[in-house]
């Protein structure tokens, strides 16, 4: 063994922003994710030149998927066209030469803020979720460690709970976003702040499902195929939110998941949150061909 | 401006191992093609030195101990273990690593060859797969019933079997049914 076998040659940077050994635990821990489906897995979250809570933990999983061939796509709360997002995507292909895309239909990889695109995901896609918080149980349990003990016991009561006294104090269940999932039959997670409306999206999904949470340090998957079931009761059927009958007053699509603008006096207008699925729909009005793919919801319903 | 560095050669060749041991996994039975035949590639892309691994035969060890991780004879601290064949499984299977309920990131990936597209017909349930698929792996009788016994879920380690530049992924995730 000499000194030359220990090292590499020179280089200014490292392919993709990440050196070999961040991306050698990134890719031992992501197998581990996919293996225990829905346990969240611990890893070191390396520095990124951006800061934790605005999508490192996505960053870093993309930056290890991307090579030169992929094409990525990434959204916040729906949108290509965010400050985060496009910053995100411009610095992914900066630093991989990787293509850049807004359709869904083109990209291989697609990190996501808090949604998951309209169109159905092929079973080569990849849909990176930002996650800022990983644990279901920090909201009922504090300690991570009792937290942990709790996973281990399938001990998910207090989360049963907390949706129970939803319904006695509202008469409804109030949890918005990160609606608690049952993964595989097993763990429960949190499905990083998606819409009750994303959640059947992610069950028995063709795509595969990757949430990192960079400054929690941890990382979990949802495989293709795999069971994922929001907590509910035998009695209270799961709801998505009610925007079934919305229609977008720029692209006129109906029957999607709307971003609510509140208008002067009071009222409020509806913009499909699916940017990229709003612009194909502005083009089939122009008369051009849209390219829009099948779609989870139609007509307002989940029927994939 | 930033100027793309080219990926070298390691990370064309890390980047699609890495690849195809993802999608090995996340579709448990089906077939992915490695970049080169063997475990030399597996090795190069998931092995460092924060890795405490096991290996039968010199080439392996000798492999290993290149990355600098750390090289153990009790098999049950190892992380990663990599064997030529699984004949003599009741020897060793029991002691590997399986995690714990608390930690089941602990459990070790145990990296095979065995032959594909011969031997015993299995069924394959769980995540990944849509109903089941149905393998033909070439692996001893008697290793599913111990791995079955050995594993209670989310306890296990996950199996990559190698042949040739051929890998399929069984995680401990996935219900194995000799038909």
């Amino acid at each position: 063994m000499s000194l030359a076998t220990l090292t590499k040659p020179w280089a200014a940077t490292s392919y993709g922003f990440l050196d070999a050994s961040a991306k050698r635990e990134l890719r031992r821990k992501m197998l581990k994710a996919v293996a225990v489906p829905g346990c969240q897995m611990p890893y070191a979250s390396r520095e990124v030149p951006m800061a934790r809570g605005w999508g490192t933990g996505g960053l870093q999983v993309t930056l290890t998927l991307a090579n030169p061939g992929s094409v990525i796509k990434v959204i916040d709360q729906g949108a290509d066209d965010g400050v985060n997002a496009a910053s995100i995507r411009r610095f992914v292909s900066s630093v991989s030469g990787a293509a850049q895309t807004w359709d869904t239909l083109d990209a291989s990889i697609i990190q996501s803020r808090h949604r998951i695109p309209e169109e159905i995901l092929r079973e080569n896609q990849v849909l990176v979720l930002q996650v800022p918080d990983p644990e279901p149980l920090r909201d009922v349990e504090s300690n991570i460690s009792i937290a942990r003990q709790m996973h281990a016991d399938a001990d998910y009561g207090k989360l049963w709970l907390t949706l129970y006294e939803q319904i006695v104090r509202k008469g409804r269940i109030m949890q918005g976003a990160s609606y608690p999932a049952l993964v595989n039959g097993r763990h429960v997670i949190t499905p990083s702040p998606i819409p009750r409306w994303d959640v059947p999206k992610l069950h028995m999904s063709k795509h595969l499902t990757i949430l990192s949470a960079g400054r929690e340090k941890r990382i979990f998957a949802v495989p293709p195929f795999t069971r994922v079931e929001p907590l509910v009761f035998s009695d209270r059927p799961y709801l998505v939110e009610d925007h079934a009958g919305l229609t977008c007053q720029r692209s006129g699509l109906s029957g999607f998941f709307m971003n609510e603008l509140p208008m002067d006096g009071g009222g409020s207008r509806f913009e499909v949150s699916d940017s990229n699925l709003g612009i194909k729909a502005i083009r089939r009005t122009e008369g051009e061909p849209d390219g829009i793919g099948d779609t989870w919801y139609r007509n307002g319903e989940y029927s994939a | 401006m930033l100027s793309v560095a080219p990926p070298d050669a390691a990370e064309i060749r890390c980047n699609a191992v890495f690849e195809a041991l993802l999608w090995a996994v996340s579709r448990p039975g089906e077939t992915q093609l490695l970049p080169a035949p063997g475990m030399a590639g597996i090795i190069e892309t998931l092995i460092d030195l924060e890795c405490t691994a096991y290996a039968e035969g010199e080439e392996l060890r000798a492999r290993l101990a290149a990355t600098g991780a750390l090289l153990t004879e009790d098999i049950g601290q190892a992380g990663y273990v990599f064997v030529d064949s699984l004949m003599d499984f009741e020897a060793w299977l029991p002691a590997v690593n399986r995690g714990s309920a608390l930690y089941p990131d602990v459990g070790a990936t145990l990296v095979a060859a065995a032959s594909h597209g011969r031997g015993s017909r299995l069924r394959l349930t769980g995540p990944g797969i849509a109903e089941n698929r149905d393998i033909l792996i070439d692996v001893p009788a008697g290793f599913w019933d111990l791995r079955a016994q050995l594993s209670a879920y989310p306890e296990g380690f996950d199996l990559i079997l190698v042949d040739g530049a051929s890998a399929i992924a069984i995680p401990r995730s996935t219900h194995v049914e000799v038909l």
